[in-house]
């Protein structure tokens, strides 16, 4: 991961030069901006709506999940632009849930077997999720003035790392589903991880705020619309997307 | 910087650039979006389930009218009980008790009567989808002698259990626990089980120790010994407190000398601790043993060797490799010479991994035992 995040960095780094060194002839005529975005993200994988068998959240709590990258703007005339960015992603939370009568099928890979328990499951439910993407967002670019810009599109995310586990405790379950006999669980690990789909795509938007010669702030939402796990995975039986927000800064290169 | 909009600049902005402004616009106002975003997903807890479970939880009766206590097997929707003749004769009244807001036909507190059809409670849960027929078994002992010849698959995780000739379970296997770890639907996946390699009859039980599976790694098993044993399994605390699932002893009326039978055992190579690591020098020994003890309360693996209700024990000390079937015939020693009044149960244990109730063994240990015998 850590190898990654360097050869990311190099590359960004490597793609402002040469977009600045290029830049050079097109200043005057204004037709195109390029900017580092820097933040962090905040939200989580969640479903849409809360199924019934979530009865409570008793926590939420943000992660280490820094978003940076690169962004190139195409002016139009007036006011409008078409812009792009390539994003180092990392989309983190964790969470602690009241579940009842939650439906699971859980698939352990031992060797060449597969174990499976498929029942339901009274209790709580801690998930911690950090998974890592490139993500690229494509959009229309607004400037309401010479402070205020909004972007409005898509983002499409490639997964490449990924952390969803946890456990469930203090509750039991039951084997086959409501009637199969209730076993008590104390604490039992979980680790989706490898199940996460490897792409995401969704609505991306945003504003940026001057705040200085250089600088602005920056709000952008990401909202997920495909589900994190595929339709194969059956550990929940709702889909879970991703939905983050990210609290940064835009700094304008020119 | 770019200047990218400069044919709209709008002097009322300045306004905003004074500092509290500037900081609400920049901090609060994107994390107030945020934190608004999250409430009302947060917000959005529907109403609770009603409740699809339908289990009778307590069947309970006057203990004076019972030779052990009842077993609801919610594996198999049974209830077991091992009633007294007077109790046979008269009837009773049970109060149940079920899943919340479940309910159950007949009632609780309603009479039953033996003598005629099999009794059932139906019970229907409270959002009316699922149902449970439970059937009420009475269970009583012959001969204490067993051949383990007739064997029953179990419908839903296909593991075999040993039953009497008249289809009675007098005996009862750790496997239902083991079925909750996805091990594959197949008889010969769990670690107990009827095989052909007999001493008398056609068919002996058959222990092996084996691995335990990705998904028992989870709440900490990594190992599963065969086990059999006379009494019933509760699957309730399994996982949290598995000495506790192995309850022990079937009702039993007079005074037994000795316990015999038949093993042949080979030990697997490599004896492994709960965590699964190898203990060098450790050797795996199989467990063949008989209790005798007071009352009609099951004992469990927390007190089979230690409760005071004791009364006798027959234990095999010769537990290492035999190759070949080997008879043992083992005296009960008594603690005391007084004669014994009251109920009492009597407890076969066998297992192919001496310790493995704390999960510690040798995977591929292999305990055959057949023609077990109590001989008063």
């Amino acid at each position: 991961m850590k190898q990654s995040l360097l050869i990311y960095l190099m590359l960004l780094t490597a793609i402002a030069t040469v977009a600045q060194s290029s830049d050079k002839e097109t200043v005057r005529t204004r037709r195109h901006e390029s900017n580092v975005l820097a933040g962090f993200n905040l939200g989580a994988a969640a479903p849409v709506p809360f199924p019934n068998t979530i009865r409570k959240i008793d926590g939420w709590w943000p992660r280490m999940s820094p978003s940076i990258g690169y962004e190139y703007i195409y002016l139009l005339p007036q006011k409008w632009g078409i812009g792009a960015s390539v994003k180092l992603d990392y989309k983190a939370m964790g969470t602690r849930a009241q579940v009842i009568y939650f439906p699971t099928i859980i698939s352990v890979k031992d060797g060449d077997q597969t174990n499976d328990f498929t029942g339901t499951f009274s209790g709580s439910n801690e998930t911690r999720m950090s998974n890592a993407y490139v993500t690229v967002p494509v959009y229309g670019v607004y400037q309401f003035n010479r402070r205020w810009k909004a972007r409005l599109g898509l983002y499409m995310s490639w997964l490449f790392s990924s952390e969803f586990e946890g456990n469930v405790s203090d509750g039991y379950i039951r084997n086959g589903g409501p009637t199969g006999e209730k076993v008590n669980i104390d604490v039992a690990t979980f680790d989706f991880g490898d199940e996460i789909n490897s792409f995401d795509v969704g609505l991306y938007g945003g504003g940026d705020l001057l705040i200085a010669r250089k600088l602005s702030a920056s709000v952008q939402l990401s909202w997920g619309l495909r589900p994190l796990f595929p339709s194969s995975f059956q550990g929940m039986d709702f889909p879970l997307y991703n939905i983050f927000g990210t609290l940064g800064i835009t700094y304008h290169l020119h | 910087m770019a200047e990218l909009s400069s044919n709209n600049f709008d002097p009322a902005c300045h306004q905003i650039t004074r500092a509290p402004i500037k900081l609400y616009n920049m901090l609060i106002k994107p994390v107030g979006w945020i934190a608004i975003i999250m409430l009302l997903m947060i917000s959005c807890i529907k109403d609770p389930p009603l409740n699809p479970e339908a289990d009778i939880e307590s069947f309970t009766i006057d203990k004076d009218l019972l030779l052990a206590d009842v077993f609801i097997d919610q594996v198999n929707s049974k209830i077991v009980l091992h009633l007294t003749d007077d109790a046979y004769d008269s009837g009773f009244a049970p109060f149940i008790t079920t899943s919340a807001g479940a309910t159950v036909t007949p009632a609780s507190g309603d009479s039953i009567f033996f003598g005629g059809d099999t009794i059932h409670y139906v019970t229907r849960s409270q959002d009316g989808r699922y149902a449970k027929r439970y059937t009420v078994e009475l269970a009583s002992i012959g001969n204490w002698a067993f051949d383990f010849e007739h064997w029953e698959i179990q419908p839903t995780d296909k593991y075999a259990y040993p039953v009497e000739d008249d289809g009675s379970m007098v005996w009862t296997t750790g496997n239902p626990g083991v079925a909750l770890s996805g091990v594959s639907k197949d008889p010969s996946s769990y670690p107990t089980r009827s095989t052909s390699d007999h001493m008398y009859g056609m068919k002996a039980a058959e222990l092996v120790t084996l691995k335990g599976t990705a998904l028992s790694g989870l709440v900490g098993i990594r190992l599963f010994a065969g086990s059999l044993f006379t009494g019933t399994f509760n699957s309730l605390n399994a996982f949290v407190n598995p000495l506790t699932a192995t309850e022990f002893g079937q009702p039993f009326a007079g005074r037994p000398r000795r316990f015999s039978g038949y093993f042949k055992y080979t030990a697997g190579s490599i004896f492994q601790d709960k965590e699964g690591n190898a203990v060098p020098g450790m050797k795996d020994s199989c467990s063949i043993y008989a209790v005798l003890f007071k009352g009609n309360t099951r004992l469990d693996g927390t007190n089979i060797n230690t409760s005071d209700r004791i009364v006798a024990t027959a234990r095999l000390k010769t537990t290492g490799d035999h190759a070949q079937f080997t008879r043992f015939d083992i005296p009960f020693e008594y603690a005391t010479t007084a004669p014994l009044t009251g109920k009492h149960m009597m407890a076969i244990v066998v297992s192919s991994s001496q310790y493995g109730d704390t999960y510690r063994g040798a995977i591929g240990s292999r305990l055959v035992v057949d023609s077990l015998r109590i001989i008063y």
